[in-house]
């Protein structure tokens, strides 16, 4: 715990080496809801269907503005390990008397908290400023959506982090799987009304699970039964993507 | 030496890198070596030798393709993360929180190496002050200099009590004074008894520091021993300084003809090495001699850097070369 809670640390003072950074973590995604939603909730007047309910776009909109900040933080986190590479400070953290787990875990735990903090001022405003019916009796539940969420994400990303030594390449990675994830994903649209191959794709879409998980938890739109299928396709996901990080770091980094 | 007396313990290592675009890169060629507790280990070779690779293989950077290295009896490899306990490292890049200040990056890396939070102030002033950084501790790293950087890179690793300290040309980019402070740190570092495993390309630095030496050419070792072992494998080369009144111009073109190591001229000296099977040194005093108006003369046998381009002039021309 106590390198855990060294990366933490050290997380944080990067963090906030600039205020402009956290408030664009901060607003961000209610930003995002407050433009991007509110026009769509005009477009779509009448509501969207979902699992036999019609509900207001807002709402069904949600879900989908956490699930991308989710995603965002975890690019972020990921970019990092250029910023890192660059100071010369990766290949230093790996010389640390840390296991390359604890490294991973540390350094997505103080982004997760800010993932929390995102969903807490995001959601309240929705359900204040929007009239957003939350389901209160689940809220305890979107912490472990939101933190594990974000973690699977990191982990995932990190592989290719690593791996893809260029971050201009990078960034085309990340442009062309946030383009693909997002759209092929019910987080600004039901997948009822998709074509087939559509669905399918967004069907084994891990942005479509951790979606999917955080509107049950917030309006508590889905099966109970898919969703806990989905959440634990999302679990072993992280898990594996862990591992594959992990494992990436073990064999040795160039520089 | 027994397993008790060694820090660290090389055998026949070897690293193969891979490229896509190209042939493999034997960075590592069978490497085997020794360091002794306690004692200044320096690593010299030219660039792209292997050493670069092997303190990383040491570190936990990266894993060998083959061949086995042993940090405090512990295989770097398979107890990568009980190595690291024993640890600290300045690489050769630069490896600073650029957008901290001074004094974050030690409470930084104090936390990392579990100094009590209690005692991180203490520590940090006490090397912050060692290394001259004291006016810039509010600063962010990111506005000081190439050196600045540098030294708050290598002064971290003297706020923690490791065994084993890894220094990958540590003082490039420092100014002589403090090169000579870091120089002087490494020393009592060692004289607590912290094992220093050293790559320089300053061989004055290494003469001066180093209990020994090992000399690496294209992944393996070509020499190891004290100081002045090394210096007595290139014992054919003698060192010539000349202090004159007056030289002829066409001295110089015609010393330039002959099979000389090193020709130097500065203001009222020359200074020359000379592989004495080749020429013998007098016959280069008499020429000068005979041109220029001589005040004094002295003639020694060959530094660090005379054996170690002897070693690797031998190997690259495939005259062979010790072991």
């Amino acid at each position: 715990m106590k390198m855990i809670r060294a990366v933490l640390y050290r997380e944080y003072l990067i963090r906030t080496t600039s205020l402009t950074w956290a408030f664009y973590d901060l607003f961000m995604p209610l930003t995002y809801m407050l433009l991007f939603g509110i026009g769509l909730d005009r477009a779509f007047a009448s509501g969207v269907q979902s699992g036999g309910r019609i509900v207001g776009y807002n709402s069904f909109f949600l879900a989908g503005v956490l699930a991308m900040a989710s995603f965002g933080i975890a690019i972020n986190t990921a970019y990092g390990f250029f910023v890192d590479r660059e100071n010369g400070m990766l290949s230093e953290f790996l010389t640390y008397p840390m296991t390359r787990g604890e490294f991973l875990v540390g350094k997505i735990l103080f982004n997760s908290l800010l993932a929390l903090v995102q969903a807490l001022v995001t959601t309240g405003a929705g359900a204040l400023l929007l009239g957003i019916p939350l389901r209160w009796d689940r809220a305890g539940f979107l912490v472990p959506g939101v933190v594990v969420g974000t973690a699977g994400w990191f982990f995932f990303l990190t592989t290719f982090a690593l791996r893809i030594r260029r971050n201009d390449m990078f960034n085309t990675f990340i442009n062309i799987a946030y383009f693909l994830l997002m759209f092929g994903s019910s987080m600004f649209y039901p997948l009822e009304g998709l074509p087939l191959w559509l669905r399918v794709f967004s069907s084994v879409n891990p942005l479509t699970w951790h979606a999917d998980v955080l509107r049950y938890l917030t309006i508590g739109l889905g099966s109970a039964d898919t969703i806990l299928a989905e959440s634990a396709a999302f679990m072993l996901f992280t898990f594996l993507s862990f591992l594959a990080a992990v494992r990436t770091l073990q064999r040795g980094i160039v520089k | 030496m027994s397993p008790t007396d060694a820090a660290i313990e090389v055998e026949n290592l070897v690293k193969i890198y891979q490229a896509k675009s190209a042939r493999p890169v034997r960075a590592l060629d069978g490497l085997s070596f020794s360091v002794k507790r306690g004692e200044i280990f320096g690593l010299l070779g030219e660039n792209g030798a292997g050493k670069t690779t092997l303190l990383r293989i040491l570190a936990t950077l990266l894993r060998p393709t083959s061949g086995r290295a042993t940090l405090m009896g512990l295989d770097v490899e398979q107890r990568g993360y009980d190595v690291r306990k024993h640890i600290c490292a300045v690489l050769q890049e630069n490896a600073v929180e650029v957008f901290l200040s001074v004094e974050d990056n030690f409470a930084t890396y104090a936390r990392f190496h579990s100094i009590p939070r209690q005692e991180i102030r203490a520590v940090s002033d006490r090397v912050i002050g060692q290394f001259g950084l004291g006016e810039f501790r509010k600063q962010k790293v990111i506005d000081l200099s190439g050196g600045l950087k540098r030294r708050v890179q290598v002064a971290k690793v003297f706020m923690v009590d490791k065994p084993v300290v890894f220094l990958d040309e540590a003082t490039t980019g420092m100014d002589p004074i403090n090169k000579r402070g870091t120089l002087e740190a490494i020393r009592e570092q060692a004289r607590q008894g912290r094992t220093i495993l050293l790559t320089t390309h300053m061989l004055e630095e290494a003469e001066e520091l180093c209990d020994t030496i090992a000399i690496i050419d294209r992944g393996s070792v070509v020499a190891v021993g004290d100081p002045d072992r090394i210096k007595s494998l290139g014992s054919a080369v003698v060192e010539i300084h000349v202090t004159y009144e007056s030289l002829d111009e066409g001295v110089l073109a015609e010393l330039s003809r002959l099979p000389l190591l090193k020709l130097e001229r500065r203001h009222s000296t020359l200074d020359l090495s000379v592989n004495s099977k080749l020429i013998s040194p007098f016959a280069v005093l008499q020429k000068v001699g005979q041109v220029g108006d001589v005040l004094s003369f002295e003639v020694n046998s060959g530094s660090l850097e005379d054996a170690f381009i002897e070693l690797l002039g031998k190997r690259k021309t495939g005259k062979g070369g010790a072991s």
